[in-house]
């Protein structure tokens, strides 16, 4: 499941029935033909949306006459993380290797530069969205290739019923699946956020929002940071999270943590997802995976979802974003070949699959390919994930930015932020000595 | 060793025989609540392992009570085993376990003899030493060890990290020094006379090796190769940090690794295939189980 | 050397020498090469890179500069190093304790019991040991779940709250103790029950007749008897979970901010995950002394053994 392999005997027989495919091969053939190529992906949270990816690939491998290797890597325990940087170290491994967020700045180094084939793509789809530009250029030149599946945001997810019932407050009307009723969005705050989660929690249904160490706890702590202004460390790399901004932001997560399960510091990228479908609350931050699950195994939970924009802070409002990326090793034999098939999941039509197998979950980073009718249509119920892409005027919030891509890449694995949370929440400190703590290891970051 | 003789407890009162009897009972009652007690606590992970693993997806999700299956299903079992990647693993840990016992005995089993039998300069210093690696645990080398491998094959041209029998390289290095350990044991407690009549009858010690301390020593060389075995199907610290394909992984890092992903609810499956990892070790110990007590107590293992 | 000279007397008088010399050479070339399969593995693949293990502590992060002791100068300014110092001990000495006292205590009992039941109840309470870690771990990982506990369930049925079992710090650490208990007991159990076989019964006997009670027969008798295998279990234990990586890794990866993480798993987090290679071996370096110290008891027991041998 995790793996296909196409047999060469097979492909020239199926390619052998309809050369005029190989004809139409788009790209420079022949310097790749019949070659080989191992790719890592990221194992998808929506089932069922690999297969897509899977078949896209063969597609062109048919085409291409090269043999495929595909490895789902997933997120979860960090491995696709222990990969990269194993491979990265080993300097060997597969041809293309799906990264997170800081990942491709962090081993540019490592990685072939994809500048070429970026102009191409950017030429049909329109242009790539900031988040993907700022991730994926060192020093101006594209680095990697933005991907499309698992690129997500992670706005709330809420039981509608539960909303009504006891926030007083409906998404639905607020955030409809035609467009933003914007008097009842503005409401839509953090401290509203916090009024509601003390409600649902007195109702016994608290917020499963993760105070962990994995990327969906870090990834909207890293929002609310953004949207109070509080920064760990500036773009010159100077340390700046003494500040008032990182008092206040601690200050509300102070607020909120009370109104939360007690094992939320131990949450991993799946225990929200598993504290939503089990119906044991009534909000979580989370891209479409843990509806898209609930529709298999606990549908009525799946029907009373919404997912809807990401509460306002006083700098904005920010959604947590994840941008994932597509990377040539420096090191891959087949760096022509690996190109090609990147130029192939770019096509527009290549995203519209992906986007549609995966019920909007992945959200591509080109100005052409955000209005594709799955995000009106996919239920049920009916547009629960219309408001999941960030609309309006929201900022796609990188956790650890604006930080030099060396000391975010720590501060993101290293999860800081919600570390620091967590010292001044469960562990007792008070809000200056976590600030203390954190500037203490920022510094250790500064190693190079 | 202080042993210490009943004369020592001379002071105290003589008792009657019956009140033996009676405390005998008692002991006996309380020992037997005990074991009771912990047989529970041993065994409730496993048992529990075993409950989830006869689950659908559907029954986990529904909070239902977790001690207990509704509506058992082997669909778990069935969809690994007709699954590839599973039997990818499974053939991948049974290839890496096997050589590796191999090569453990084609390694240990000569040295112990030479190093217990041969006294040759260094040699009981050499055994000592052996012991002392056993010490040395893996989490201290596989640092080093990872940029050894990187370094040889910028020199070589063959990648070693990634490819399955990495481990078949690697492990060794966790089995062979207790192995010898214990042989060297078992070969010393034959008796020397054995050896001198061979040596008369003009054997060679090759054949001194073969004919006459194998056999002998067979159950000491049993209990290795289960140690051997078992710690190269559990370990878990190199697989992880060496290997990362799918098609690449053993056992336990790839159940840990692959078989847990966002697919929220296939606990099922992750206890099943967890099982089904467990079951050769616990077969083995089933059918060998005092060789491989023998095994354990024969010098202190690692615990 | 004494049979050496046996051996040497039996040959003819006449071609002593030369045959002897060439029988010697004979002999240690014959042992030299069966132990040099075992010499060149322990060398390329433990010893060297034990070494280089050091050599890689001094070095740079990008591995390019020697910074002398400048990674351990770094490692003890930060606090959570020594909060991992702090741990790896509480993690290794609790547990360590705990298994043997649960050990000894298991290993009391079915020593109690008739023999003809012991052999059934020792194979039923081995098994933790003969699964391997990774998969007893997700076992309890999953017991663990924060929605899904088993055990929350049942706490829940008494009326009591969940409990954070893998979330809340001192739960946490609480859970990691358990597992390896749970998982390192069994084999104290086999070692004592070992030593427990080899205490003659008369002595208990005598001692029963005296009227010593349970507890002055443990005291007395029992413990005196097995002081020794006692000793080198406990220190075996301890090097081990002193350098547990698979429980921890599993169970919590070192959360909830890192109050969980040993030398193992945050050498690990540094080094392959972090990309700081020589940090990572600067940290797994710290193991030594406590190897060393481990070492030097159990040579005094190893030395004995190879004297009698």
């Amino acid at each position: 499941m995790a793996q296909s392999r196409l047999s060469r005997r097979k492909l020239l027989r199926t390619t052998a029935l309809g050369a005029a495919a190989v004809v139409a091969a788009p790209y420079v053939r022949g310097a790749h033909a019949a070659g080989r190529l191992s790719i890592g992906f990221w194992d998808h949270w929506v089932p069922g949306a690999n297969d897509t990816l899977t078949k896209l690939c063969q597609e062109w491998g048919e085409k291409e006459k090269v043999d495929l290797q595909i490895d789902y890597i997933t997120s979860q325990g960090n491995k696709n993380l222990i990969t990269i940087a194993a491979e990265h170290q080993a300097r060997s491994g597969h041809d293309i290797i799906q990264m997170p967020t800081w990942e491709p700045l962090d081993k540019a180094d490592a990685l072939e530069p994809v500048d070429d084939i970026m102009q191409k793509i950017i030429a049909e789809n329109g242009a790539a969205s900031e988040a993907a530009q700022y991730l994926g250029k060192s020093r101006g030149k594209w680095v990697a290739v933005p991907a499309t599946n698992g690129s997500q945001v992670k706005p709330p997810v809420a039981r509608i019923s539960l909303f009504k019932q006891h926030v007083g407050w409906d998404p639905t009307t607020a955030y409809p699946a035609d467009g933003t009723n914007e008097e009842l969005a503005e409401k839509w705050d953090w401290n509203m956020f916090l009024a509601a989660a003390e409600k649902c929690h007195k109702a016994g249904f608290p917020f499963g929002v993760g105070l962990g160490q994995t990327t969906d706890s870090v990834d909207w702590v890293g929002a609310v940071f953004a949207s109070f202004g509080a920064q760990l460390v500036n773009e010159k790399g100077d340390i700046t999270v003494k500040s008032d901004e990182t008092r206040q932001v601690l200050d509300w997560f102070k607020k909120l943590v009370p109104f939360l399960p007690n094992d939320v510091f131990a949450y991993d990228d799946a225990s929200n997802n598993k504290w939503l479908v089990a119906g044991k609350g009534a909000l979580i931050m989370n891209p479409p995976s843990a509806w898209s699950v609930a529709k298999r195994d606990n549908p009525e939970v799946a029907k009373d979802c919404w997912h809807f924009a990401t509460p306002r802070g006083p700098k904005g409002r920010y959604s947590p974003g994840l941008p994932y990326y597509w990377a040539i090793w420096s090191f891959s034999p087949n760096k022509s070949a690996a190109k090609s098939l990147l130029v192939h999941l770019s096509k527009l039509s290549s995203i519209e699959k992906m986007v549609a197998a995966s019920n909007g979950y992945d959200i591509p980073a080109y100005a052409k390919a955000l209005d594709f009718p799955t995000w009106r249509e996919v239920g049920p119920p009916k547009g629960t994930v219309y408001h999941y892409p960030p609309r309006g005027k929201q900022i796609v919030s990188l956790a650890a930015a604006p930080a030099p891509p060396k000391i975010a890449a720590q501060i993101y694995t290293q999860a800081t932020m919600t570390k620091m949370v967590a010292k001044c929440t469960q562990g007792g400190q008070s809000i200056d000595q976590a600030i203390a703590w954190a500037a203490d290891e920022l510094e250790g970051f500064m190693r190079t | 060793m202080t042993a210490v003789t009943a004369g020592e407890l001379g002071g105290l009162k003589p008792a009657r025989r019956g009140s033996i009897q009676k405390s005998r009972r008692q002991a006996l009652f309380w020992s037997y609540v005990f074991l009771v007690i912990f047989a529970i606590f041993f065994l409730t992970p496993p048992i529990y392992m075993l409950v989830t693993s006869l689950k659908s997806s559907g029954e986990i999700s529904a909070v239902t009570n977790p001690w207990w299956v509704y509506q058992p299903t082997l669909e778990n079992y069935v969809e690994l085993l007709t699954q590839n990647q599973f039997l990818v693993f499974f053939r991948n840990s049974v290839v890496v376990s096997v050589t590796v016992v191999a090569i453990t005995m084609l390694i240990s089993v000569p040295a112990a003899f030479a190093l217990s039998r041969m006294k040759f300069w260094g040699s009981a210093t050499l055994a000592t030493g052996v012991f002392l690696t056993y010490l040395i645990p893996e989490t201290l080398l596989f640092i080093p060890l990872f940029k050894i491998f990187a370094f040889l094959r910028d020199v070589t041209g063959i990648e070693f990290i990634n490819h399955w029998w990495i481990l078949i390289i690697l492990y060794p290095t966790l089995s062979v020094p207790f192995c010898t350990w214990i042989m060297i044991g078992y070969f010393a407690s034959i008796p020397k006379e054995l050896d001198e009549a061979a040596l008369i009858d003009g054997a060679g010690y090759i054949q001194m090796l073969t004919k006459i301390f194998i056999p002998v020593a067979l159950p000491g060389i049993i209990a290795a190769t289960i140690f051997a075995f078992t710690v190269s199907w559990a370990n878990f610290l190199y697989p992880l940090a060496f290997t990362t394909s799918a098609d690449q992984l053993v056992l336990p890092v790839g159940i840990v690794t692959t078989l847990i992903k966002g697919d929220v609810y296939n606990w099922g499956q992750i206890m099943a295939g967890s099982l089904l990892c467990a079951a050769p070790p616990l077969i083995v110990y089933a059918f060998l189980m005092d060789y491989y007590i023998a095994g354990l107590t024969a010098g202190a293992t690692k615990g | 050397m004494a049979e050496l000279a046996a051996e040497a007397v039996r040959v003819p008088a006449g071609v002593r020498h030369t045959s002897l010399q060439k029988f010697m050479r004979r002999r240690s070339t014959i042992a030299f090469a069966m132990t040099l399969p075992l010499i060149v593995l322990i060398v390329a693949l433990v010893i060297y890179p034990a070494f280089y293990s050091m050599y890689l502590a001094t070095l740079n992060k990008s591995m390019q500069r020697f910074v002398g002791l400048g990674n351990f100068e770094f490692l003890f300014r930060r606090a959570t190093f020594w909060m991992v110092v702090k741990q790896s001990c509480i993690f290794a000495i609790s547990a360590v304790f705990f298994k043997a006292l649960i050990g000894f205590f298991v290993a009391h009992f079915v020593h109690t019991i008739p023999t003809k039941g012991q052999r059934k109840w020792r194979g039923m309470l081995m098994v933790p040991w003969v699964i391997p870690t990774a998969i007893s771990t997700i076992g309890w990982f999953w017991l663990f779940d924060p929605s899904y506990s088993a055990f929350n369930w049942l706490l829940g049925k008494f009326g009591v709250d969940p409990v954070p079992w893998l979330g809340h710090p001192l739960w946490a650490r609480f859970s990691v103790i358990l597992v390896n208990v749970w998982y390192g007991a069994p084999f104290f159990m086999i070692m004592y029950l070992a030593a427990l076989k080899s205490v003659p019964e008369q002595l208990y006997e005598a001692a029963a007749i005296d009227g010593a009670n349970w507890f002055q027969r443990l005291w007395y008798i029992t413990l005196p008897m097995m002081r020794n295998i006692i000793a080198i279990t406990v220190l075996f234990s301890l090097i081990v979970t002193f350098a547990n990586f698979d429980i921890v890794r599993i169970l919590t990866a070192g959360g909830p901010v890192d109050q969980t993480h040993v030398f193992a798993t945050w050498a690990f987090l540094l080094g392959i995950q972090g990309n700081d290679i020589p940090l990572g071996a600067a940290v797994s370096l710290f193991m030594l002394p406590i190897l060393g110290v481990s070492a030097i008891f159990i040579l005094r027991g190893v030395r004995r053994r190879t004297i009698e041998a």
